[in-house]
C-alpha cells in the first residue's frame, strides 16, 4: 500500500473514532430536581405497552398534585424487547447513566429474574408488574439483606393457582356442576409453580385434574394438544398461558372443540383481544385484575376513564398494576423523605395504600412471600372475568359479581351433555 | 516485511491502543460498558473475517459458534463450575461444533455452503427453544457468576481480550496459514496444484474462528450475567457481524473493529426512537453494502495501483 | 379416530408449507436468487390483509385479496431496491454475488419484520376463516376452512405447472431456469422473464402468508421463522426443483404432525431438524437436487 494512502487512512480513522467519541463524552451535569423513574417493559406487546401507559398516568397524576417532596416525577421509558439480556442492559443504563431513583419492570418472569441480581448488585428499588414466578419472592426471603430492593407488584402465581383454585369451585363445581379438569400450559417460569399448586388444589376444590398438557410459547398449531385433551375428556380446561393467547383461542373456536377455557389467559385481559380473535374470544374465562365497570376500590373507576381518555381504550391488567406500583414507589419516597434506597424499601414495605385493584399492602421478611402483594378479601383478590359479545363481563367473586356465565353454542356443559 | 517500517499503521495502532486504554479516564460507566460490548463484538468480527476474508468462506453462522461458546459456559457454570473453567469449556465446545460442522459443510460448493451454515444456526436455535427448561428458551439464561461488578474492570477484560485477540487474529492473517489462506480462498484449484492441503487449512480457519468466537462469546456471556439468543445466536447478530465487516472493509481483519465500534455506537446513538433502530441500522447496512461494498478500510486502502 | 385427524392435519399443514416452498424455490431455480425475505413478503401480506379485513370492513375475501396484492407490490419492491442493484453493482465482483443478495435479502427482511412490528405490534392476528364451520369426516371433527386451504394450494400449484409446460411465457421460465445465456442469445429478454417469476414469486408468497394467517395466525415475529421453514424445506427437497419442494413440505409436515400427536407437541420441530442433518451431511443437494 502507498504510503499517502495509509496516512490518509490513518487520519480518516482516528477522526471518525473522535468524532464518534464525541458522542460518548458524559453529559453536562444533571438538573438534579425531578425524581426519575424507570420504566422497563416492551412497547409492542399488549402486557408492555399497558405497563408503559399505567406508569404515565400515574406520573402524571401525582405530579398534579405537586409531584413528591417538592420535586416533579420524570418518568424514562426502555424498551427491553421482552429479553433478559436486552432488559439487563436498560437496567443498567437506567441506573448508572439515568440515575433513576426507582424501576417498575415486566410482566415476564424470566425477564424480572435477570434483573433481581442486578437490583441487589446496584441496590435500586425496583418492582414488578405482574411476574408471578415464587423465585423472586423466594431470593427476598432466603436472602433478605441482599434482594430487599426487590418487589412483586402483583400475585405469586402459586396464590394465583389459590384463586383459581376458589373460583373454579364457585363456578365450574357449584354453579355447573363439573368434575374434571385438564391443564394447560405454557412452558414459562411462572407456570411451573402455578401448574404444581393447581395440581395440588384443584382436587380440592373438586375438579379431578385427568391430564395436564405443557407445550412449548412458539407453537403455532393447537389442534394435536386440544385432540389429546379432548380425548381424556375433562368437563373443563384450566389455562395456564400469557406468552400465547390469539391463537390456542381462535383455532379452539374454529375447531369447535366442545370444552370451556377457565383459568389464565394474559392476552384475554385485553380488551383488544375480542377484536384480534375476530371474536373467536367468546366464552372464554380468565383470571384479571378488574373490567369495565367494575369498581373494585373507589379508585378504579376514575383511572381506568383516564386511560380510556389518554389512550383510547381500557388498559390490560398490568396498567393498574403498573400505576399502583408508581403510587407505591412515589408514597415510599414522599414518607421516607428521600430517595435514599434504603429507607425507600423500608418505607415500601409500609405501604398500606388503597389502589385502583384493592388495598395494597406486601408479605414481610418472616412470609413466605416476602415483598409479594397481599392476597385477601380485604387486600387484592383480581377478579375472573368472560368475554360474551364483545364484552368483558365479571362473574367472580360472585359477592361482587353475580352476572351468569354464557358460552358458545359449540360449547357442550355437563348438564348439556347429560340432555342429549 | 518491507514497507512496515514506512508505514504509519503500526504507529496508528498504537495510538488507538493507548487512547483505548486509558478510556476509563474520560468515559463513564454507562459508555464504558457501551465500548465492553463493541470490543466483544470487535472479536466475533475479527474471526469471521479470518474465515470469510482469507479462506473465501462465507459463513453465514458466525453466532453458531458464538452460542455454543456462550451457552456451554453458562450451562457449565449452572452446573457448578468455577468461571474460568467454563470460559475455556465453552470455548472448546465452540470449536468442537465448529469442526463438526466444517468436515462435511467444506465438501459442498456456493450457496450450499452458505445455507448449511445457516441451517447449523437456526438448529442451535430451535435446541435452545426447545430445551427451555434447561437454556432459558427465548428469554435468556442467567449466569450466577460475572466477571466484575465493576464497569472499569469488565472494560479492561473485554480490551485486554480484544487486543490480544486483535494480535494473533491479524498475525495470523499475515502468517503462512494466512497466505495459503489466501490463495486457497482466490483459486482453490491452483492452490491444491502447489500441493497444499485445502481441506485441512480450512479446517484450521474454522477451528481459529470457532475459538475465539467461542471465547468471546463466554466472556460476554459473563460480563451480562445472562447468555440470551438474541443477543449472541439470533440470525440478526450473524448479519450485524457481517455488516460491521463489510463496513470495515472485509479481509482486513481490523476492519471488523472499526465496525463493530461504529455499529454498536450507531445503535446507541438512534436508542431514543426505541424499536426502530434495528430498522434503520439495517438499512443503513444495505445501503453501505450496495453503494460501498469494499467498506471503510478497503476503501481507504484501496489504491494499490500506484506503486 | 387418531389416525384421520393425523392424515388430515398434517396435509393441511404440508400444502400450507408446500406453497411457501414452491415460491422460495421456483426464484431460486429460474433467477437463481435466495430470498432471505421470503418470511417478511408472507406477514406483511398476512397483515395487511388482515388489517383491510377487520378495519375497513373488506371481509375475508376482500382482505385476502388485498394481502396477496400487498405481497405482489413487496415482492416488485425486493427486486427493484435489493436484488437488481446487486447484480448490477459494478463495485460487487460476480464470485461475491450471492452473498451480498443473501446479505440484502437478509436485511431487508429484517427491515420489513422491525417496521411491522413497529405498525401492528408483534401480537399474532387471525384473518377471518374463509370458511366458517366445522365439516366432520368419519369420527373428525375438521374446520371447513382447513380443507378449502388444502384445495386452494393445490390449485395454485396445479396452476403454476399449467402454465410453466403449457403456455409460452411457462416455457421460457422453464428454459430460463436450465441455460440462461442460450435464452438471450436466442433473443428472449430475460429481465422479461425475471419479471414474469417475481410475479409469480409475489402471488405464491402473498397467498401463502393469507392463508396461514386464516389458519393458524401471523405475527410481525413469525417473518424469521417462515423463511427458515421455507428453506429447511427447501434444502431438503433440493434447491430448484419444485417437485422436490413439494415432497420435503410433505414429509416435514408429516413428521411435524406425527411427533406433536404421538410423541410430544413440544417436540414438534424435531425431526424436521434431525431429516435436515441427516440430508446435509449424506446428500447435501437434497432430495431431487441438482449439485
Amino acid at each position: 500500500m502507498t504510503i499517502g494512502a495509509t496516512w490518509r487512512g490513518a487520519a480518516a480513522i482516528l477522526f471518525g473514532l473522535v468524532a464518534l467519541a464525541g458522542v460518548a463524552r458524559p453529559a453536562a451535569a444533571e438538573d438534579k430536581t425531578p425524581i426519575k423513574i424507570g420504566i422497563i417493559a416492551e412497547e409492542s406487546a399488549l402486557l408492555g405497552k399497558s405497563i408503559i401507559d399505567g406508569a404515565r398516568l400515574a406520573v402524571a397524576d401525582i405530579n398534579a398534585k405537586g409531584g413528591v417532596n417538592g420535586h416533579q416525577l420524570e418518568l424514562v421509558v426502555y424498551d427491553d424487547h421482552s429479553s433478559a439480556a436486552d432488559a439487563v442492559r436498560a437496567y443498567q443504563r437506567a441506573v448508572q447513566e439515568d440515575h433513576v431513583s426507582g424501576v417498575v419492570s415486566t410482566f415476564i418472569s424470566e425477564v424480572y429474574l435477570a434483573l433481581e441480581p442486578w437490583a441487589a448488585r446496584l441496590k435500586m428499588p425496583t418492582i414488578t408488574a405482574a411476574a408471578a414466578s415464587n423465585l423472586i419472592t423466594k431470593q427476598v426471603h432466603d436472602d433478605y439483606d441482599k434482594f430487599k430492593y426487590v418487589f412483586e407488584g402483583w400475585l405469586p402465581a402459586p396464590i394465583i393457582a389459590q384463586a383459581v383454585c376458589d373460583s373454579s369451585r364457585d363456578l365450574f363445581v357449584d354453579m355447573l356442576h363439573m368434575k374434571t379438569a385438564a391443564m394447560m400450559s405454557e412452558d414459562a417460569d411462572w407456570t411451573t409453580p402455578l401448574d404444581a399448586a393447581q395440581a395440588d388444589c384443584l382436587p380440592k376444590a373438586g375438579l379431578q385434574v385427568v391430564d395436564h398438557e405443557r407445550f412449548n410459547p412458539d407453537t403455532t398449531d393447537f389442534t394435536p394438544i386440544f385432540s389429546k385433551i379432548e380425548a381424556a375428556q375433562p368437563d373443563v380446561i384450566i389455562t395456564g398461558i400469557a406468552h400465547v393467547g390469539v391463537q390456542p383461542t381462535v383455532q379452539w373456536h374454529d375447531q369447535h372443540v366442545p370444552i370451556p377455557m377457565g383459568g389464565n389467559s394474559g392476552q384475554a385481559t385485553n380488551p383488544e383481544f375480542w377484536k384480534t380473535t375476530n371474536g373467536a374470544a367468546g366464552g372464554v374465562i380468565t383470571q384479571t385484575g378488574t373490567v369495565p365497570g367494575v369498581a373494585l376500590t373507589p379508585m378504579t373507576l376514575s383511572v381506568a376513564d383516564e386511560f380510556v381518555k389518554a389512550t383510547g381504550k381500557f388498559p390490560a391488567f398490568t396498567g393498574f398494576t403498573s400505576y399502583d406500583d408508581v403510587r407505591v414507589l412515589a408514597e415510599a419516597m414522599q414518607r421516607a423523605g428521600s430517595t435514599d434506597p434504603d429507607k425507600v424499601v423500608a418505607e415500601m414495605e409500609k405501604t398500606d395504600m388503597v389502589g385502583t385493584l384493592g388495598h395494597y399492602g406486601f408479605y414481610g421478611r418472616g412470609d413466605t412471600y416476602t415483598h409479594a402483594m397481599r392476597y385477601g378479601p380485604k387486600d387484592v383478590t383480581g377478579v375472573f372475568m368472560q368475554w360474551q359479545d364483545g364484552n368483558q363481563v365479571c362473574i367472580w367473586p360472585r359477592d361482587k359479581c353475580p352476572n351468569p356465565m354464557k358460552f358458545p353454542d359449540f360449547v357442550k356443559t355437563p348438564e348439556q351433555r347429560a340432555a342429549n | 516485511m518491507p514497507g512496515m517500517l514506512r508505514s504509519p499503521l503500526p504507529l496508528v495502532l498504537l495510538v488507538l491502543v493507548l487512547a483505548g486504554g486509558a478510556a476509563p479516564l474520560w468515559l463513564d460507566a454507562y459508555y464504558l460498558g457501551i465500548f465492553t460490548v463493541a470490543y466483544y463484538f470487535g472479536v466475533f468480527a475479527m474471526s469471521w473475517d479470518l474465515l470469510f476474508g482469507f479462506a473465501g468462506e462465507v459463513n453465514f453462522g458466525p453466532t453458531f459458534l458464538i452460542g455454543l461458546g456462550a451457552y456451554g459456559a453458562g450451562l457449565l457454570n449452572n452446573g457448578g463450575w468455577p468461571m474460568p473453567l467454563c470460559i475455556v469449556g465453552g470455548a472448546v465446545i465452540s470449536v468442537i461444533g465448529g469442526v463438526a460442522l466444517a468436515v462435511p459443510a467444506l465438501r459442498l460448493r456456493g450457496p450450499y455452503f452458505g445455507l448449511v451454515t445457516l441451517v447449523a444456526v437456526l438448529l442451535l436455535l430451535d435446541f435452545i427453544v426447545i430445551f427451555a427448561a434447561q437454556t432459558g428458551g427465548e428469554i435468556g439464561m442467567m449466569v450466577p457468576d460475572v466477571l466484575s461488578i465493576s464497569a472499569v474492570v469488565n472494560y479492561w477484560y473485554a480490551f485486554g481480550f480484544l487486543v490480544i485477540a486483535g494480535v494473533i487474529l491479524f498475525g495470523l492473517s499475515r502468517s503462512a496459514l494466512g497466505l495459503i489462506l489466501q490463495a486457497t480462498g482466490q483459486d482453490r484449484v491452483e492452490a491444491q496444484a502447489l500441493g497444499f492441503n485445502v481441506t485441512k487449512h480450512k479446517v484450521a480457519a474454522f477451528a481459529v474462528s470457532a475459538l475465539f468466537s467461542g471465547l468471546a462469546g463466554a466472556m460476554l456471556t459473563f460480563y451480562q450475567g445472562t447468555a440470551s439468543v438474541d443477543q449472541m445466536v439470533d440470525l440478526s447478530i450473524a448479519v450485524q457481524i457481517i455488516i460491521a465487516v463489510m463496513f470495515g472493509g472485509r479481509r482486513t481483519i481490523l476492519g471488523g473493529v472499526l465496525g463493530s465500534i461504529f455499529l454498536v455506537l450507531f445503535d446507541e446513538l438512534l436508542r431514543p426512537i426505541g424499536q426502530l433502530n434495528t430498522f434503520v441500522v439495517s438499512g443503513v447496512a444495505l445501503l453501505v453494502i450496495l453503494f460501498w461494498p469494499d467498506g471503510v478500510l478497503g476503501y481507504v486502502l484501496r489504491p494499490r495501483e500506484g506503486r | 379416530m387418531l389416525a384421520l385427524q393425523i392424515l388430515i392435519d398434517g396435509f393441511a399443514i404440508s400444502a400450507l408449507y408446500g406453497l411457501g416452498a414452491v415460491g422460495f424455490t421456483l426464484m431460486f431455480g429460474v433467477c437463481g436468487v435466495l430470498n432471505l425475505a421470503h418470511g417478511g413478503i408472507m406477514v406483511i401480506a398476512a397483515l395487511a390483509g388482515w388489517w383491510v379485513a377487520a378495519d375497513y370492513g373488506a371481509g375475508p375475501y376482500g382482505g385476502a385479496a388485498i394481502g396477496v396484492g400487498v405481497g405482489v407490490v413487496a415482492s416488485f419492491v425486493t427486486y427493484y431496491a435489493v436484488i437488481r442493484p446487486i447484480q448490477r453493482s459494478r463495485a460487487i465482483p460476480a464470485v461475491e454475488q450471492e452473498i451480498f443478495i443473501l446479505t440484502g435479502t437478509l436485511l431487508w427482511g429484517i427491515m420489513l419484520q422491525v417496521g411491522l412490528d413497529y405498525l401492528f405490534s408483534n401480537n399474532p392476528v387471525t384473518m377471518q376463516p374463509l370458511l366458517t364451520g366445522v365439516v366432520r369426516i368419519a369420527e373428525v371433527r375438521v374446520p371447513q376452512n382447513e380443507i378449502l386451504i388444502a384445495v386452494l394450494c393445490w390449485s395454485v400449484i396445479g396452476l403454476l405447472s399449467l402454465l410453466v409446460n403449457r403456455t409460452r411465457i411457462g416455457k421460457q421460465i422453464l428454459a430460463a431456469s436450465i441455460n440462461p445465456r442460450a435464452l438471450t442469445l436466442l433473443g428472449f429478454e430475460l429481465s422479461n422473464i425475471y419479471l414474469v417469476v417475481w410475479t409469480i414469486y409475489g402471488v405464491l408468497a402473498g397467498l401463502a402468508g393469507v392463508l396461514l394467517a386464516s389458519f393458524l395466525g401471523a405475527s410481525a415475529d413469525n417473518a424469521g421463522a417462515l423463511t427458515a421453514s421455507a428453506f429447511t424445506i427447501v434444502i431438503l427437497g433440493g434447491l430448484g426443483s419444485v417437485p422436490g419442494s413439494l415432497i420435503a413440505a410433505y414429509i416435514v409436515g408429516y413428521a411435524e404432525t406425527l411427533t406433536a400427536y404421538l410423541i410430544a407437541p413440544t417436540l414438534r420441530p424435531i425431526p424436521a431438524l434431525i431429516i435436515l442433518v441427516i440430508v446435509i451431511y449424506l446428500r447435501p443437494q437434497g432430495l431431487l437436487g441438482r449439485r
